[in-house]
């Protein structure tokens, strides 16, 4: 029931922040961009003045599996970012501004007030994403020929196990800070040292969170689903659990010592 | 010469699909971005700059205005 009201409230002030308009048409365009300027390549470099004579140039091919990957990763880059802007302030801007305290004076368990505000914020990116993914694969479909359903849906849920872990992971650092910009800094940094640490070791094990989209890709040129992608999968949601666990044990202990 | 206009026309019918769903993104996001400046009570950095901003950074200027700009009330 708390957790219905708290739940609500945030949809509720993302919509007066209009974050459910711009996002869901922030994300459409990161994930349209490439493949739409692929596609039309030929006609830009007419457009800005085409080439000398006699110099030619092949384009390949692109499949549409290549294509529907290239929304992923800008995703993965500016997407994320995004991601992670909407969601710096969810808790330590409250905590700043004393909104936190209104509330939490309230017979509200600390868990409840986490676990509504994860799970608001994941349901904007959540519905941005899709709404994102599914004009790419239009496009797609459109320009560079067919992706099934069974494979979009399965490249979509995957790489939303990454999107939930950045939501988890920004969630946790808002416990533990009270500076919105010191949460996006410390989140965008955790998660570029996970990378480095993918590449690395990404031989060894093939099941680090971050490798989730390679595994991607290899599932949708192989046309089955790779072991290493369900085990990342699992490992990337198991370790969401455990951040939320600690940013409840952080947070309430933080609280109490104020 | 005149190949050049020919194929100048040529290319915006050619590119109408691409850019169609792009100006509406772009304008949506805009008359958004301007609603909320006027509406907001304090913002961080003159209002004004942040309407400049806005119109003329084509996509990035809304976005940035509503990650940077909007002051949590």
């Amino acid at each position: 029931m708390q957790w219905k009201t708290i739940f609500m409230k945030e949809l509720l002030e993302d919509w007066r922040s209009y974050k459910w308009i711009w996002v869901p048409l922030v994300f459409i365009l990161f994930c349209i961009m490439d493949p739409l300027s692929t596609y039309y390549l030929p006609q830009i470099i007419q457009a800005v003045g085409g080439l000398p004579d006699g110099a030619v140039i092949d384009i390949p091919e692109t499949e549409p599996e290549m294509a529907i990957m290239m929304s992923l990763t800008q995703m993965s880059m500016l997407g994320v970012l995004v991601v992670i802007a909407i969601t710096m302030g969810v808790i330590a801007g409250e905590r700043k501004s004393g909104v936190a305290e209104l509330i939490l004076v309230k017979p509200v368990r600390y868990v409840t007030y986490i676990l509504a505000k994860w799970s608001a914020k994941l349901l904007l990116v959540f519905v941005s994403y899709l709404v994102g993914m599914l004009a790419s694969w239009y496009y797609v479909n459109l320009l560079f020929g067919e992706i099934t359903i069974i494979e979009f849906f399965s490249l979509f849920l995957f790489y939303f196990v990454w999107l939930i872990f950045v939501v988890t992971l920004t969630v946790f650092y808002n416990t533990m800070m009270k500076v919105p910009g010191l949460v996006l800094t410390s989140t965008v940094i955790t998660i570029m040292a996970m990378s480095v640490l993918n590449q690395i070791f990404s031989f060894r094990l093939p099941w680090l969170p971050n490798s989730i989209s390679e595994h991607i890709t290899t599932m949708l040129t192989e046309g089955s689903i790779p072991n290493e992608l369900w085990m990342a999968s699992a490992i990337t949601l198991g370790l969401s659990l455990i951040l939320l666990l600690f940013s409840r044990y952080i947070f309430q202990t933080k609280e109490m010592a104020e | 010469m005149q190949d050049f206009t020919n194929g100048s026309i040529e290319d915006l019918v050619e590119f109408l699909p691409i850019i169609a769903p792009l100006i509406l993104i772009q304008l949506i996001l805009m008359i958004i971005a301007i609603i909320s400046l006027i509406k907001a009570d304090d913002t961080n950095g003159p209002k004004p700059i942040w309407a400049v901003i806005i119109v003329f950074l084509t996509f990035i200027g809304p976005i940035l205005y509503f990650i940077v700009g909007r002051r949590q009330s």
